[in-house]
């Protein structure tokens, strides 16, 4: 990937579309394997949440007194990955960020399948699945209404409204695209584009309403960035458990899912660019430009380590005291030093252009951006449950299979969504890019000189 | 406790469908849903029914109340009535039910075939072999039959005395490994009667236990505990607040040296020596009492040999703590030496103590008619064995739970012996290691389905009667030895004029009551008995007097130090000698002070575990108990077992529970651990071992975690100065300084209006025993998850006694060790409440913290929430393997998996108490309700009662102790209804 040849830095419109129609095009060999690959492990992640339904919770390694580790561990971490789809497809829109063209819609598929793989989780540890729809406030007989003191009541609103909102704002942008696809298609992949272009004919009429309801959208969307990840933070913020009881997490988890998210998208673009030779429409510039924010979120993150530790012993209460001595050298102080390397200092490798426009470096710190964060995440909920008010109860969580094979699963879950969304979908949105073509060509040109010499 | 239930009726009762319902073993159509076409006067569906009977589980003789819903027994209790139980039982009396309801109880009658193997035969066919045996053995001469069975009261050894005389032997034993020969004897020695003196541990100043764990498995536990938690209780003494200063000489610390002030960790073995040299310095100092008729000059010669300075280093004990101890004996009002172990000499020295110190009579008391000796004497008993390995003995027969290959000296060999003899015979449970050999095996009644009495000590007759109908198609013990006399019939036949031992109680109560209350009717009597459990009276005290000729015997102590390791067993708080390890609740309980579940281990101080090459440090933060197995060689051969390292044992000095290592015994005793039995000496608890290091990984497991406070407010404890001077000790947690002084909140309080609900729990009179959590067990119907899943996490007790271990710098201001007991606190503002989306933990109105197991979903964001983490969660669907689903509390849900689940406050014991007072119309009165743990408790530790009514004996008792009171964590702000009172403990400086 280091060699990517950038083969033409003038993209015309034409050029737009055929890059765009060809990523499309039927997948070959390799491509359904490793959708077969995903399919596999989402299959076996499948077959082991069935056992431990019916075996019941005791075949994880959830232990008394750390009852959640990792099925919430994975819940926050893609409800954070989501974030960063909709930070760039809806704020970074309002504020008429040029470069979101080329990722947006990347991103946003990100978010929809993040969301849905997120909220799986909440389902995945509860211990009696079968009566979730306790906590939906539907009608009964009983008048019986969740409570709304609890935060997992908000989580399981501010989840719903997340996935919906995406969801629309997702196939609202895709319509144009999808119209587009519509023409050059053949057979069912014909249906099922003019089925997702929603009647689109490009009338003035339809740009007009389609601009102004994709910025209502963004509207909606976007507090919608700082409010979901807040709610989740408040899982573990409202109880008075000493490490999670903190003001702090609400713009910590924020900050900390727009890092993740915009690793993650690093994670899946940089490949998609690469696969499907779409170097021309997702340039280097773009990717530079997410690496910025992944470093600005990053320090942003090493400042709120700072600060939460600095909070803990400015408050010299001993419960925190401990449970952070134990988070820092405790026998499981390695994850979160793990952690800080992965969050805190690789990343700062970002400061060089060099290793920015490096899709190599790019996608390697990605990934350990990624572990880091998922590890925060365990370190936050596992390590404070461990750690709590009754030293008699400690207890430290190790996992079991199947709480690895599920985790896996969900990664296996969520890429096939991905990939096979990506293969038939328009994953980098023609409509936008083309609007901002010039932009483009006189961004690569004044910006990265140096790389035109390959 | 019931009324007017007489064995006419109860017969009757027994005899019904509805009781029969509920049992296996009966013919299966009988095991359907209670169909009640004709209802039966005496069962009402839902109501439960009270029988009195005895606890069978250790020889203390503790009179119970045994709870019946529906023809069976779902619950022990202590009888308030009898003057030893006092209304209280012990985890082992508890967990009797699971002895009853155990699966692993022979089912039929069995013969083992030439290959080895079982085959069951009917009951027809088990007597006919039993008796041809006997008839065959008889006619080949006399002594040809030899019984080893456990004493069951007067009149059934009667019965089992008079049948083997009739079938022309006397090779009889009523064995018990933990036995009272050495008391005896020494009585003997000292006061020339072979009686067991009675203890008064409530009347003295001063305690003085020379390896006696009186609050763990010495005599009779639950009566000590109670008369120790009065000695501890903080009263006017003299005109000064104090409260009883005690100490325990023993190499490990258990719960009696917890709650002792002074651990005095001499070298085991040493504990009589340590007495001979306090002895010495009584009488060196003059503090004998004057009053005593003792012959001064003798008693300086014989003490002369045993100065301080030589007896406490060979005891490995600094001298200053003999001379203090001597001047607690000497100087008190009235003091106690009490003596543990099986040593002679150890207790004679302990008499003695008493005897020269003027308190014989005052804390050691004998009584006048003592009950004849029930036990057979360990000499005679070997005689029988050794009778058995000469070949002269054709037919042996082991029952009710003696088991002889288990617990018999490794000397003796017993289980050579056993596979020896031509015919063996087994009669009991739950099939133990002396049924292997066995050739006939006969299923019999479980104590708690048999008639019997008991007589433990002076004054106290106690009669015990079937409260259910047999759980397997098992017969009684003695039913079968009287059919069995009648067949030899003879001259010696006729002496059991007795159909059966139901027939033989009544009839040994007919003869008591002649004896104790001629006028009465006896037929009065005889209901009376079985209403209250027994006939009790005042026993007068016998004056007894020292035996001069004991000041002229030699005693025999080692008298250096040990250059070996030494091996200490202790017997196991609940498996006692190891009869309890079949049961899973004794099992699954921790052990309060090391807190290991399910196993064998080996307690060593971390410096003997640097000595020998284990690098594990002592620390308190692994999640296993002990990992790193060590051989143990003795002169009776090795074993293997885990280390648990803790500072609680004398350096150089492996203490090891007794209790586990069966071969059979059923499938929760089976193959766990080491049977010390077999390596320790005959009279004697320790043995000098060699020690190996091995490579092999074995886990110890605790449901504990951490066992360092770490200064947080969960047990507290404060100095008897502090409280004299009633003021709360120092916080040193910063966080509490800025608490306001009360409790500050958002909103307007809420009112309960009716009743709300509240417990007090004395920490200080808290031993750590137990009895609470098997009640609760009980009770609430909590599962049982093997060892395995404790590893996990998975334990499911709502009520654990918690540990502390003080950390060396506060050891001087602080108890040997902080135990309390920890259960959900129905906190006012209860952090799991709003927490749950699903109004799954919720509030009552009666100030409850309730949990509505249908509506639980399992997110346990309750327990992550819960400051006290009490909350238990059901990883599994929980099982009970039949027939124990019989215990099974019918008012109590069972939980299924994926559910969270807690204490109670016994809300169903709560409601029905209600419901009674709602139909009388009235107000519910204090003390009408009463929670398991509550009620089992022997030193009365836990109140429970009502806030609002604050006339109630629960809000008295943290009135009247303020200075005491405390609740856990209080920098949340919870408000808990449980308000704990610290443990008094005496300074160093103090002592």
């Amino acid at each position: 990937m280091a060699a990517a040849v950038e083969t033409d830095l003038q993209p015309r419109y034409i050029d737009v579309d055929r890059q765009v129609q060809r990523a499309m095009a039927p997948g070959g060999l390799t491509y359904w394997l490793w959708v077969l690959f995903c399919a596999f492990l989402t299959a076996l992640g499948i077959g082991f949440w069935t056992n431990q339904v019916y075996k019941g919770l005791g075949v994880t390694g959830l232990t008394e007194p750390t009852m959640w580790a990792p099925y919430i561990t994975n819940f926050v971490f893609w409800v954070g990955i989501a974030h960063s789809g909709t930070l760039i497809s809806a704020i970074l829109f309002l504020f008429r960020t040029r470069w979101r063209t080329a990722i947006y819609r990347c991103a946003e598929t990100m978010t929809v399948f993040a969301v849905a793989t997120a909220g799986l989780f909440p389902l995945i540890h509860l211990g009696r699945l079968w009566f979730f729809y306790f906590v939906v406030p539907y009608p009964n007989e009983r008048y019986l209404q969740p409570d709304f003191r609890s935060p997992l009541v908000w989580d399981f609103f501010a989840i719903g409204t997340y996935l919906t909102i995406s969801t629309v704002f997702l196939f609202t942008g895709l319509i144009p695209d999808c119209a587009n696809a519509r023409e050059v298609a053949t057979g069912w992949r014909k249906t099922l584009y003019s089925i997702f272009s929603f009647g689109w004919q490009g009338t003035d009429r339809q740009w007009r309403n389609f601009q102004m309801v994709y910025l209502l959208l963004a509207g909606f969307a976007t507090p919608l960035v700082l409010s979901v990840h807040s709610v989740v933070s408040w899982d573990f913020a409202m109880t008075q458990l000493p490490g999670w009881h903190s003001t702090i997490f609400a713009p910590y988890f924020v900050a900390g899912a727009i890092f993740s998210g915009c690793a993650l998208v690093l994670t899946l673009i940089i490949p998609i660019r690469k696969f499907w030779r779409l170097e021309d429409v997702v340039t280097i510039w773009h990717l530079d430009n997410l690496a910025k924010i992944v470093l600005f979120t990053s320090l942003i993150i090493t400042y709120s380590y700072s600060v939460e530790s600095f909070m803990v012993w400015y408050s010299q209460d001993p419960l925190e005291l401990a449970t952070f001595h134990q988070r820092y050298f405790g026998p499981q102080g390695y994850f979160f030093w793990i952690m800080v390397v992965c969050n805190c200092v690789i990343p700062l490798l970002l400061f060089s252009p060099r290793v920015r426009t490096n899709t190599v470096w790019l996608f390697i710190i990605s990934i350990f951006v990624n572990i880091g964060m998922w590890l925060e995440r365990f370190v936050i909920i596992a390590g404070s449950l461990a750690t709590n008010t009754m030293p008699s109860q400690w207890r430290f969580y190790t996992p079991h299979v199947t709480e690895i094979v599920i985790t896996a699963a969900s990664f296996g879950w969520f890429l096939m969504n991905f990939s096979l969304f990506a293969k038939f979908m328009p994953i980098v949105s023609m409509t936008e890019m083309k609007e901002g073509i010039s932009w483009l060509r006189q961004a690569v040109r004044t910006r990265y000189p140096y790389r035109k010499a390959a | 406790m019931s009324e007017g239930l007489s064995r006419r009726s109860f017969i009757k009762l027994a005899a019904t469908a509805g009781a029969a319902a509920a049992l296996p073993g009966c013919e299966p159509a009988a095991r359907k849903i209670i169909p009640y076409v004709v209802p039966d006067e005496n069962v009402i569906p839902g109501v439960p029914t009270f029988y009195a009977t005895t606890c069978n589980e250790c020889r203390a003789g503790c009179g119970i109340v045994a709870k019946v819903r529906e023809g069976r027994v779902i619950k022990l209790e202590g009888n308030p009535a009898d003057p030893i139980s006092q209304g209280s039982i012990c985890a082992r009396g508890q967990a009797a039910l699971q002895g009853l309801y155990n699966p692993d109880r022979l089912a039929t009658p069995m013969t083992r075939r030439a290959d080895g193997s079982l085959q069951e035969i009917s009951w027809e066919e088990a007597i006919h072999q039993f008796n041809a045996r006997l008839q065959s053995a008889a006619q080949s001469g006399k002594n040809r039959i030899a019984f080893i069975g456990s004493s069951q009261g007067p009149a059934l050894d009667n019965i089992t005395r008079l049948w083997l005389q009739t079938w022309g032997s006397e090779r009889l034993v009523f064995w018990e490994r933990i036995g009272e020969e050495a008391a005896r004897a020494a009585a003997q020695a000292c006061f020339g009667r072979r009686d067991l003196p009675i203890y008064r541990f409530d009347l003295a100043e001063a305690i003085v236990s020379f390896g006696a764990d009186f609050l763990e498995t010495w005599g009779s536990p639950v009566e000590y505990a109670r008369q120790y938690a009065e000695f501890r209780r903080p009263k006017l003494r003299n005109g000064t607040l104090s409260i009883g200063k005690c100490a325990y000489i023993s190499p490990r610390l258990g719960t009696t040296g917890a709650r002792a002030d002074r651990w005095v960790q001499a070298y085991p073995g040493t504990e009589g020596l340590v007495a001979m040299g306090v002895l010495n310095a009584i009488v060196n100092q003059g503090w004998f009492a004057r009053d005593t008729e003792i012959d001064l000059g003798a008693l300086k010669e014989f003490v002369s040999g045993y100065d301080p300075h030589s007896v406490s280093e060979a005891a490995g004990i600094p001298v200053e703590v003999v001379t203090s101890l001597a001047s607690w004996l000497g100087q008190s009002n009235s003091a106690l030496a009490v003596a543990g172990g099986d040593d002679l000499q150890t207790y004679i020295a302990a008499y003695l103590l008493n005897a020269v110190t003027g308190n014989l009579g005052r804390t050691l008391v004998f009584l006048e008619d003592s009950p004849p000796e029930a036990l057979t004497p360990p000499q005679d008993a070997a005689e029988v064995v050794q009778s058995i390995h000469d070949g002269q003995v054709d037919v042996a027969i082991v029952a009710g739970g003696a088991n002889p290959a288990y617990s018999m000296p490794a000397a003796w060999n017993v289980a050579a012996a056993l596979k020896r003899v031509p015919f063996l015979i087994w009669m009991g449970e739950v099939p133990d290691d002396s049924a292997q050999a066995a050739h006939l095996l006969i299923p019999t009644h479980h104590p708690l389905e048999t008639w019997r009495d008991s007589h433990p000590r002076a004054g106290v007759h106690q009669v015990g009667q079937p409260v259910m109908q047999p759980v397997f198609d098992s017969r009684p013990l003695h039913d079968i030895l009287i059919q069995s006399a009648h067949l030899a019939g003879g001259t010696a036949g006729q002496q059991i004029p007795w159909e059966n031992s139901a027939d033989a109680v009544n009839a040994a109560w007919q003869q008591l009551q002649s004896k104790l209350a001629p006028d009465t009717n006896p037929t009065e009597f005889w209901s009376q008995a079985l209403r209250t459990g027994g006939a009790y009276q005042e026993a007068q005290a016998r004056k007894v007097t020292l035996d001069q000729a004991i000041l002229r015997r030699k005693l025999q102590f080692r008298s250096a130090a040990p250059e070996n390791l030494m091996l200490a067993a202790f017997p196991h708080i609940f498996l006692y000698d190891g009869r309890g390890a079949d049961k899973p609740w004794l099992q699954e309980i921790p052990e309060p002070v090391t807190q290991i579940v399910w196993d064998t281990w080996i307690e060593m101080h971390p410096e003997t575990a640097r000595q020998i090459g284990l690098k594990q440090n002592y620390d308190t933060r692994y999640l296993y108990a002990g990992i790193n197995v060590v051989e143990v060689s003795t002169p009776n051969g090795s074993f293997e077992a885990a280390v648990h390292i803790t500072p609680l044992v004398r350096p150089g000095v492996l203490a090891v529970p007794i209790g586990q290592g069966h071969s059979a015994y059923g499938r929760y005793a089976k193959d766990r651990g080491v049977n010390l039995w077999a390596f320790l000496p005959e009279a004697s608890r320790s043995v000098p071992v060699q020690v190996r290091l091995t490579e092999k990984r074995y886990m110890l497991t605790t449901p504990l975690g951490n066992s360092d406070m770490m200064g947080r407010s969960v047990i507290e404890a404060m100095s008897l100065e502090e409280l004299t001077a009633g003021k709360q000790p120092e916080v040193e947690r910063e966080a509490q300084e800025e608490m306001p002084s009360g409790p500050y909140e958002m909103y307007d309080p809420i009112r309960y209006p009716g009743y709300k609900w509240g417990m007090t729990i004395d920490v200080n009179a808290c031993t750590g025993c137990s009895a609470c959590v098997a009640a609760c067990y009980a009770e609430n119907n909590l599962a049982i998850v093997g060892k395995e899943r404790v590893q996990e996490g998975h334990i499911m007790s709502w009520l654990r006694i918690e540990r502390f271990i003080p950390s060396p710098e506060e050891a001087h201001k602080a108890p040997n060790l902080y135990l309390a007991p920890i259960l959900c606190q129905h906190c006012d503002h209860a952090p799991c409440e709003p927490v749950c989306p699903v109004f799954a933990s919720v509030h009552t109105r009666e100030g409850l913290n309730a949990q509505i197991y249908n509506r639980c979903i399992g997110t346990r964001f309750c327990e992550n929430n819960c400051p006290y983490k009490v909350r238990r969660f059901n990883w599994f669907a929980p099982e009970w393997p039949e027939p124990m689903h019989l215990q099974l509390n019918p008012d109590v849900t069972v939980r299924g998996a994926g559910v969270m689940e807690k204490c109670t406050f016994c809300i169903q014991r709560i409601t029905a108490a209600e419901i009674d007072a709602r139909t009388e119309g009235r107000e519910l009165k204090d003390g009408e309700v009463i929670t398991a743990c509550a009620q089992a408790c022997p030193t009365r530790a836990i109140t429970f009662g009502n806030l609002n009514d604050h006339n109630s004996a629960m809000v008295k008792r943290r009135v009247e102790n303020k200075p005491r009171a405390y609740t856990m964590l209080p920098q949340l702000n919870a408000l808990p209804q449980i308000t704990y009172l610290r443990s008094i403990y005496h300074t160093t400086e103090n002592l």
